[in-house]
């Protein structure tokens, strides 16, 4: 039986392949036609089974090659989901709420992703992010955004 | 026409006063961006890239193009200071750079930096100048099995210059070649990849993407492991050089210059390997070598240099092949086409103004952070001192709303959102990301020249091989394959890269 002897490049390996097949699978109604005529599913048919052999060598370097012990690392999954998360909290509400309390509750919220934030640093940078967003964007730059939006009763349009 | 005429009319656009204030809006912005901790010039540039969108194409470029070099010298200014390289290129600068500055000389490292990354900057912008004509003349000539190959060459080069496993980068070029096929088929109007959303119908935005896996990404490691850390230097003294130091960084600034401005013309070469072969380089011919690693003025004078040269002659490539050569000239690219300029051989008689514009704002831009750093120097000093936690939450917040700007949609929102994702994931797995935003960007490009070639030899491989030219490039392309992997020189490439 076969030993995996780096679990990192062996997960890549299979990873890679997951890729690939998830292309083929999803452009499997794409015309691939013939090399003189390539369909539009000819250049990414041919990238995926490329890929599928640099998956498959990697699996192989795994299992022979061994790793060169790198130190466990500790994941901080509150920090992850925040950090991912806030774009699309950010763009979910941004219509509906306007830009500055939709950069504010963004703000506050994603600096609770570190361990050193505290509540009033937080609103106080927030605030400032909020203020400096409305000024540089809606103002100078004049993107087609509200700093209101319909949600806030009185300020929004 | 002759080469001062274009400088001169270069200069005529570059020395607009509208020009050289975006200019400099451009260095300023990029230094207090690029010197901010855990940033560098790869995401500095994604980050700042929509504040550009609106301008004209001459403002907008020579305003990139002042934010990258403030971005580098931002980042080697971390560099030295907290010894926190923002990127690849400055890794080496900060040996030497943290050293001098615990001795109490960050003054002189940082005016050594300055000086001996100007005047490499100008040496290698007039190479640039001297040598884009005649190449840009070259590729005209080409046809889609010569441009082929070509990108092959640059693919297998930035493979072979990347760090880690060859097989892993291999695999990175590769995904980036597929997430660019995602978007409508340009040849026969089909989608590929849209899961019937209309926003992916021109594909996945570069700068959302590239925001992904090199912004938000970068956040995700740094707080992984997050600490408090100590700025050393506080207040920075001495920026003048005694005549000692200048005797001492003559030798490594010309050498720097001379090797940075050679390896930043390679595809996937540039500015890192530039900065890491002049650190070798010097540590072998120095008559100070015992003094490297603990502050000598020569480690941090020839790899500026040689990162300096290296950024300006990856411009070459890019600007007269359209063919980018690292992540920032892809990003570049991107800038480009979204001005509604194709980068290749064209933008030289097409556009002369914006052309040789570019080019004098590269020499006024180095001038300008001469100028603009060395008193401004007690700034980014108090911006070093701005706490990590409260920093990473501007960050993404000017993250969101430039991924916004882009299209005025959120839908650039969520990409970035779901690429942080994949790099965060590639990161874990120990992918490198560059290839594959080489890769991405790359991807159109390569299908439409493979396409076309197979057309023209009605489905005949040979035709990449009977070009002398495109067989050449093959040729090199193979060369510089066997030489990686070679096992002798894949030692030493490993050696170099975790010295």
């Amino acid at each position: 039986m076969l030993k995996i002897k780096n679990g990192r490049d062996f997960v890549g390996g299979v990873a890679m392949i997951v890729v690939s097949l998830l292309f083929i699978w999803f452009g499997r109604e794409l015309d691939v036609g013939n090399s003189s005529q390539m369909g539009p599913g000819y250049f990414p048919r041919m990238l995926s089974l490329l890929l599928i052999g640099i998956g498959v060598l990697i699996i192989v370097q795994a299992l022979v090659v061994a790793s060169e012990g790198e130190p466990d690392e500790t994941a901080n999954w509150k920090a992850y989901a925040l950090v991912i998360l806030a774009p699309i909290v950010f763009g979910l509400a941004l219509s509906r709420l306007g830009l500055a309390p939709t950069m504010f509750l963004m703000i506050v919220a994603v600096s609770f992703a570190s361990k050193y934030a505290g509540w009033r640093q937080s609103v106080a940078l927030a605030l400032f992010m909020a203020i400096c967003s409305v000024v540089l964007f809606t103002r100078l730059l004049s993107l087609p955004v509200n700093a209101f939006g319909p949600w806030i009763p009185f300020l929004g349009n | 026409m002759d080469i001062f005429s274009d400088l001169w009319l270069g200069a005529a656009t570059a020395f607009q006063p509208v020009n050289l204030a975006y200019g400099f809006i451009g260095c300023l912005l990029g230094t207090a961006i690029g010197v901010l901790p855990g940033l560098g010039p790869t995401a500095t540039i994604a980050m700042l890239l929509p504040i550009t969108f609106g301008l004209q194409p001459e403002a907008a470029l020579i305003m990139l193009a002042g934010i990258f070099y403030g971005a580098q010298y931002g980042g080697s200014t971390t560099a030295i200071l907290i010894n926190l390289p923002g990127e690849s290129s400055s890794v080496v600068t900060a040996i030497d750079g943290y050293q001098m500055a615990r001795r109490g000389r960050a003054g002189a490292a940082l005016a050594t930096a300055a000086l001996g990354s100007f005047f490499a900057g100008s040496v290698a912008t007039l190479l640039l100048a001297v040598a884009a004509p005649p190449l840009a003349a070259v590729a005209l000539e080409f046809g889609p099995a010569e441009y082929f190959s070509l990108m092959v060459l640059g693919l297998v080069a930035s493979v072979a210059l990347a760090s880690g496993s060859l097989l892993k980068a291999f695999a990175m070029i590769v995904f980036g070649l597929l997430l660019g096929s995602v978007g409508t088929d340009v040849e026969s109007g089909v989608p590929r990849y849209v899961f019937g959303i209309s926003q992916l119908y021109d594909g996945l935005n570069f700068v959302a993407v590239s925001m992904g896996i090199f912004g938000l990404c970068e956040i995700l490691r740094n707080l992984e492991n997050e600490h408090e850390r100590s700025v050393g230097v506080r207040k920075v003294t001495g920026l003048m050089l005694t005549r000692d130091d200048l005797r001492r960084i003559r030798g490594p600034v010309l050498r720097g210059t001379a090797l940075g401005s050679l390896l930043g013309v390679l595809p996937g070469g540039g500015a890192m390997l530039s900065s890491f072969a002049a650190y070798a380089l010097e540590k072998r011919v120095s008559p100070n070598r015992a003094e490297f690693g603990k502050g000598a003025i020569e480690g941090v004078a020839a790899p500026e240099a040689a990162n300096n040269a290296g950024a300006q002659t990856s411009f070459i490539p890019m600007l007269t092949l359209g063919i980018p050569g690292n992540p920032v000239m892809a990003l570049m690219v991107g800038a480009m086409i979204i001005q509604g300029i194709t980068p290749g051989p064209n933008v030289i008689s097409e556009e002369p103004a914006l052309f040789w514009g570019m080019i004098v704002s590269m020499w006024s831009g180095n001038l300008m952070l001469v100028i603009l750093n060395l008193p401004l120097i007690g700034l980014w000093v108090r911006m070093l001192t701005i706490p990590y936690h409260l920093l990473f939450p501007a960050i993404i917040g000017f993250c969101c709303i430039g991924a916004y700007s882009i299209n005025n949609s959120v839908f650039d929102v969520f990409i970035m959102s779901g690429f942080s994702v994949v790099g965060f994931a590639l990161f874990k797995l120990r992918f490198e990301p560059a290839p594959l935003l080489l890769g991405f960007i790359l991807g159109p490009m390569l299908e439409e020249n493979l396409r076309r070639a197979m057309l023209i030899s009605q489905g005949d491989p040979t035709i990449f091989v009977r070009s002398p030219l495109s067989l050449s490039l093959l040729v090199v392309a193979v060369l510089v394959l066997g030489l990686v992997l070679a096992p002798s020189i894949n030692r030493k490439r490993n050696e170099a890269f975790t010295e």
